[in-house]
């Protein structure tokens, strides 16, 4: 069994793997009721751009598509970097916390190469996640409200398929933000026995994070926290692809994937396993 | 399972011990933990064939030693090895030839039995479904192989940890106080097993502070104090050497008086109605003519009950259990 796959196969045997995707699941459908049986939209965007979230909630009821947008929007703030958070927080620390790591580690097994299966699988844990929201937005808000060719924020207007294409590249984008997530939750993993507070400590960096976007005397910092660099999918939604600042995310995003990932796998490689 | 005996072809370059090649062994191997020194340069070697008692009390450096030698903890200084891999330099071709557990075996509770043991002995090379069934049936787990680890008890986990151990048939077998937690029959049919094992010619490290589990199982021992070896050797050479006799007379008193006029100071005491006399053998037939000259019938001289490895172990250890037992005051 490669190590890819007994990863896998473990993560398909815990219970939480099926809440995380259970909720993915379902919060596109409850969006749905929300709006299938109400006038008003909902009380807040919950995204980085309130006026982007304003335009996207605003024309769900005339176009489903909008409603794959929307749960992304909804979700990137917390609900999928808390899930990024649980599922790299576990690769190291739960196993620790659970006694079965040295179970693992007595098997002849690299180090390294453990911990980045095991880090490949918490991104694929993600990335499904996604694809559950995406495909679950596409059945709730197609099967009621229908879909048409949509309006970019631009204002052109284009093709169903070539709607579908942008909102997975969007999806793409926020999958590769979350990785940071998964990568940071991943190297906290490693420093603690306890998957609470690896979760704990990945989060509340990344609350830290977002805090600051708020205050206008740490916008130095900007151009450097991976949070602030979340909502740039919404110009996937141009037409043309607004390429810079997605390129420049990107980049971000890369740095501190690489970085904390690179951090993580220095530190298991020499840590004493005394779980 | 591994031969017994000492293969040149196969071993030739391996060190020996007693005609056997050793096949674990450590060497200066230390281990701090900031300020505390949990192991002190241990030298050990473990032959071929050897079930080889690792007895310490609780705290003495047991399971930071397997942790060593498994490579799940890195040493201040020193090393193990297994056969002539070195941990943790050659960590990954030592546990190739390594099996057992430390501390409590621990598995995912959301399997069963059977998918534990073959997602773990994967890791090691290709296992068939027959050797899984095998080494189930050896701990007596056949009956509940499709059951969840989760729903197992304490004991149950201690057998599949010994199911793991032994699946891929390895060369050593460390085991961790694998009969804590057991009730008696499952301690008794643990200790069978790992009888059955030695007697198969498995080199099996077991470790233990349970003295008279070392007695019944083991042909040689190491017994550890504060992360130092204090004595290794056969166990049947752990007893000191004892020459000790018990005197009973018809008139103990007057007896008493004659053998401590003889005898060296501290030779001599009671016990439960015996004299007891530790003054070599050549002291005895003296002893007798003088008693018999001072007008006392001896009833019977016999030799005192060989010193237990137990009490030995309380002697070497008492040090340290005396400054445990004062720090919980």
């Amino acid at each position: 069994m490669s190590s890819l796959r007994r990863e896998f196969v473990k993560t398909l045997f815990q219970k939480r793997t099926y809440i995380g995707w259970g909720g993915l699941f379902i919060i596109p459908f409850l969006i749905m009721l929300a709006f299938r049986f109400s006038s008003g939209g909902p009380h807040g965007q919950g995204g980085g751009a309130p006026d982007v979230g304003e335009q996207i909630f605003s024309q769900i009821r005339a176009n489903g598509l909008y409603l794959m947008v929307a749960a992304l929007l909804a979700m990137a703030t917390f609900f999928l970097p808390l899930l990024a958070s649980m599922s790299g927080s576990y690769t190291i620390a739960g196993e620790a916390e659970s006694g079965t790591l040295r179970t693992m580690l007595m098997q002849p097994v690299r180090r390294g190469a453990f911990l980045m299966s095991k880090w490949f699988v918490a991104n694929l844990y993600v990335a499904i996640g996604l694809l559950i929201l995406g495909v679950a937005s596409l059945i709730a808000g197609g099967a009621v409200f229908g879909l048409s060719p949509v309006r970019l924020f631009s204002g052109q207007e284009i093709g169903v398929w070539h709607a579908l294409g942008l909102t997975a590249a969007s999806y793409a984008f926020v999958f590769v933000g979350m990785m940071c997530v998964v990568s940071l939750a991943t190297l906290f993993s490693t420093l603690t026995n306890s998957s609470l507070t690896a979760v704990a400590g990945a989060l509340v960096l990344v609350i830290i994070m977002e805090a600051l976007q708020a205050f206008s005397v740490f916008d130095f910092l900007q151009p450097y926290l991976f949070t602030s660099k979340f909502s740039e999918w919404t110009n996937f939604l141009s037409s043309p692809v607004q390429w810079t600042p997605i390129i420049k995310a990107l980049i971000n995003f890369a740095v501190w994937i690489v970085g904390t990932t690179a951090l993580g796998y220095w530190r298991f490689r020499r840590k004493d396993i005394l779980s | 399972m591994s031969a017994e005996k000492f293969d040149p072809a196969q071993d030739g370059h391996l060190e020996v011990c007693e005609g056997r090649p050793v096949v674990l062994s450590t060497h200066g191997l230390t281990k701090d933990f900031k300020k505390l020194r949990a192991v002190d340069n241990l030298d050990i070697s473990v032959c071929r064939g050897d079930v080889f008692g690792f007895l310490g009390p609780n705290g003495s450096g047991k399971t930071t030693t397997i942790r060593l030698i498994f490579g799940l903890i890195y040493p201040t200084s020193g090393y193990a090895q297994v056969l002539d891999h070195k941990v943790p330099d050659d960590r990954l071709s030592a546990l190739r030839h390594l099996g057992g557990f430390v501390d409590d075996p621990m598995f995912y509770g959301n399997m069963t039995a059977r998918r534990n043991l073959r997602m773990l002995a994967e890791m090691n090379g290709e296992v068939s479904e027959e050797r899984i069934s095998e080494v189930l049936d050896m701990v007596g787990l056949s009956d509940r192989a499709t059951s969840k680890v989760g729903g197992y008890s304490h004991g149950m986990r201690q057998r599949l940890g010994i199911a793991l151990a032994l699946i891929h048939k390895p060369d050593v077998i460390v085991l961790d106080e694998p009969t804590s937690g057991l009730d008696p029959q499952g301690m008794k049919d643990v200790r069978e097993l790992i009888r059955q094992l030695g007697a198969e010619g498995v080199t099996v490290f077991l470790s233990s502070h349970l003295l008279h589990e070392i007695e019944l199982v083991c042909n040689r021992a190491v017994i550890l104090s504060k992360g130092r070896v204090i004595v290794q050797g056969p166990v049947s050479e752990l007893h000191p050497a004892n020459h000790a006799v018990k005197v009973l007379t018809a008139d103990q008193g007057r007896a008493l008086e004659i053998i401590r006029r003889m005898a060296p100071p501290g030779g001599v005491r009671e016990d439960e109605g015996y004299i007891v006399v530790d003054s070599g053998d050549s002291f005895v037939p003296e002893m007798v003519r003088r008693l018999v000259a001072g007008d006392v019938d001896v009833l019977a001289v016999v030799p005192a009950l060989e010193q237990g490895l137990e009490d030995m172990f309380l002697e070497l250890t008492s040090g340290e259990m005396s400054a445990a037992q004062g720090g919980t005051r």
